[in-house]
C-alpha cells in the first residue's frame, strides 16, 4: 500500500547545509569521546563500549552526508557498520571472557607483560577506601513476610 | 544562539575556549583514584561551558522547532556519551551507553533515516548491549575494582581528544562554509531525473516533495541494498557466519587450554 505522505517526516529539507554541519559536529563529538574512553579507561568492557561510541559517531556522520546528497550510500554503509559491530562484539566478548578466566580481572594492565620492552611497567598505587557507598538506602515500610535466612543473605551488596 | 548574546567573541577564540574547557572537564571527570565532589561539579560546569561553545559554533537550522528537536536529541546523545566514559561502574557505563544510543537514534530520525534509527535501537540496545551486560554480570567482581577507579594517562588523552575535536570542528566549519555559493552538489536522484532538487514541483508539503529519501523509504533502501550492494550483503552474511564459528571455536579451545594449564599447575604443585 502506498502511503500518500511519510508518517515520520524528516523535519529539515534535504540538501540543507546547516543540518549537515550540525550533524557532523555531533558525530565528531561522539567520536572524540569514544577516543578518549578507549585511550584512558582500563576496564576491557568499557574500552569496547567506547569503541562502539566511536562507531555511533561515524554512523551519524555517514547518515548526515547521505541526507545532504540525497543518496543511499551512507545508509547502506551504516547497515554494514551495524553488521560488523555485531560480529566484533561477539568475537571480542569471547576474548574478554577468556582473559577474565585466566587473570580474574577485566583489567587491560593485567596483560602488560605483552608490552614493548622500552615501556615502563604500570604500577597500581594504593587507593583510599571507596566512598561510592550510598549514604543511606531508601526506607520502605515493612510489608509481607520477613525472608528466612537472615544474617549475611539479607545484606545488600555495596554497589554494582 | 549564544553568539548573539556575546558578540565580541570571535569564532576562533570561542572554539579555543570550548576545546580547552572540554579537555579540562574530561580530565576532572575521568576516574583518577581520588573522589572529589568539588572537582566533579567543576568538571560538569566546564563540560556545560564546552557544550555551550560547541552549540554556539553550530548553524541555525531554520525554525525554532527544528532547532529544539535537534538540540534535544543531540544533547542526550553527547551527554550520555560523556557519562559512558566517565562513570566508575561498568554496569552504569553500559546503561549510559544505551541512553546515548537513544539520542543517536533520535539524531538519525531527524536526519530522515527512519529505518536506521529503529535498527540502532533494536540491534544495538536490544542485542549488542545486552550481550555486554551478560558478560559484565559473568565477569564483574562485586564492588568497584581498582582498575575502574584509576585511568591510565587521563590528562594526555583528554587533551588529545579535545584537540582532535577542535580540528574536526574547524574542518567541518570550513567545509560547510564554502560550497554554499559556488557549487551545490546535485543529488543522484535529481541528476538521474535531469533536474535539480529545488525546481521540483511541490505538491502539498514542500518538505516532503523535495525529499528524495522521504517516501517509501524502507522499500527503496531495500531495493538499493539488494540491488547495487548485493555482493556486499553476501559478504556480510559470510562475515557473520565466520564470526559465529570463530566465537564458538575460541570458547571451546580456550576452555581446553585453561584446563590443561590448571592440570599443569597442580602437577607442579604436587611434584
Amino acid at each position: 500500500m502506498m502511503l500518500p505522505t511519510c508518517p515520520i517526516c524528516p523535519i529539515v529539507a534535504a540538501g540543507s547545509i546547516p543540518l549537515l554541519h550540525n550533524a557532523l559536529i555531533v558525530g565528531a563529538i561522539l567520536f572524540a569521546l569514544g577516543l578518549v574512553g578507549i585511550l584512558t579507561r582500563r576496564n576491557l568492557i568499557v574500552m569496547f563500549l567506547s569503541a562502539e561510541l566511536m562507531l555511533q559517531g561515524i554512523s551519524v556522520s555517514l547518515v548526515a552526508w547521505s541526507r545532504y546528497h540525497g543518496d543511499w550510500g551512507g545508509h547502506v554503509l551504516v547497515i554494514f557498520v551495524l553488521t560488523v559491530a555485531a560480529c566484533e562484539a561477539a568475537v571480542a566478548l569471547v576474548f574478554v571472557l577468556q582473559a577474565f578466566a585466566r587473570t580474574g580481572r577485566l583489567d587491560a594492565a593485567a596483560w602488560q607483560s605483552l608490552r614493548d620492552e622500552s615501556l615502563s611497567r604500570t604500577v597500581d598505587r594504593e587507593l583510599p577506601a571507596s566512598d561510592a557507598t550510598p549514604a543511606s538506602w531508601p526506607r520502605l515500610s515493612p510489608a509481607g513476610v520477613l525472608p528466612a535466612g537472615g544474617g549475611e543473605d539479607n545484606q545488600q551488596r555495596e554497589h554494582i | 544562539m549564544i553568539a548573539a548574546v556575546l558578540p565580541p567573541l570571535s569564532p576562533g577564540v570561542l572554539l579555543a575556549a570550548a576545546v580547552a574547557s572540554a579537555a579540562a572537564s574530561l580530565w576532572l571527570l575521568l576516574p583518577r583514584g581520588t573522589e572529589n565532589v568539588a572537582a566533579r561539579w567543576l568538571g560538569m560546569l566546564l563540560g556545560a561551558a564546552a557544550l555551550a561553545g560547541f552549540i554556539a559554533t553550530g548553524r541555525r537550522l531554520g525554525g525554532l522547532g527544528e532547532e529544539a528537536v535537534f538540540l534535544t536529541v543531540s544533547l542526550v546523545a553527547v551527554i550520555s556519551g560523556a557519562a559512558t566514559i566517565v562513570t566508575r561502574s561498568p554496569v552504569y557505563a553500559a546503561i549510559w551507553f544505551a541512553m546515548a544510543l537513544t539520542g543517536v537514534a533520535g539524531v538519525l530520525l531527524v536526519l530522515g533515516a527512519q529505518f536506521l534509527g529503529v535498527a540502532t535501537i533494536v540491534v544495538y540496545a536490544g542485542a549488542i548491549l545486552v550481550m555486554f551486560l551478560f558478560v559484565l554480570m559473568l565477569a564483574q567482581p562485586s564492588g568497584l575494582a581498582p582498575y575502574d577507579r584509576v585511568s591510565s594517562e587521563p590528562l594526555l588523552s583528554a587533551v588529545a581528544g579535545a584537540v582532535l575535536l577542535g580540528l574536526l570542528t574547524l574542518t567541518i566549519g570550513r567545509l560547510s562554509a564554502e560550497p554554499a555559493a559556488c557549487c551545490a552538489v546535485p543529488s543522484r536522484t535529481a541528476a538521474v531525473a535531469g533536474e535539480p532538487i529545488a525546481s521540483k514541483p511541490s505538491a502539498t508539503d514542500p518538505t516532503i516533495a523535495d525529499d528524495p529519501l522521504g517516501n517509501d523509504q524502507i522499500a527503496r533502501l531495500g531495493a538499493e541494498l539488494f540491488g547495487r550492494h548485493l555482493l556486499a550483503v553476501e559478504v556480510a552474511g559470510l562475515l557473520l557466519l565466520v564470526a559465529l564459528i570463530g566465537a564458538v571455536a575460541v570458547v571451546s579451545r580456550g576452555e581446553a587450554a585453561l584446563e590443561a594449564d590448571r592440570g599443569l599447575l597442580s602437577e607442579r604443585a604436587r611434584g
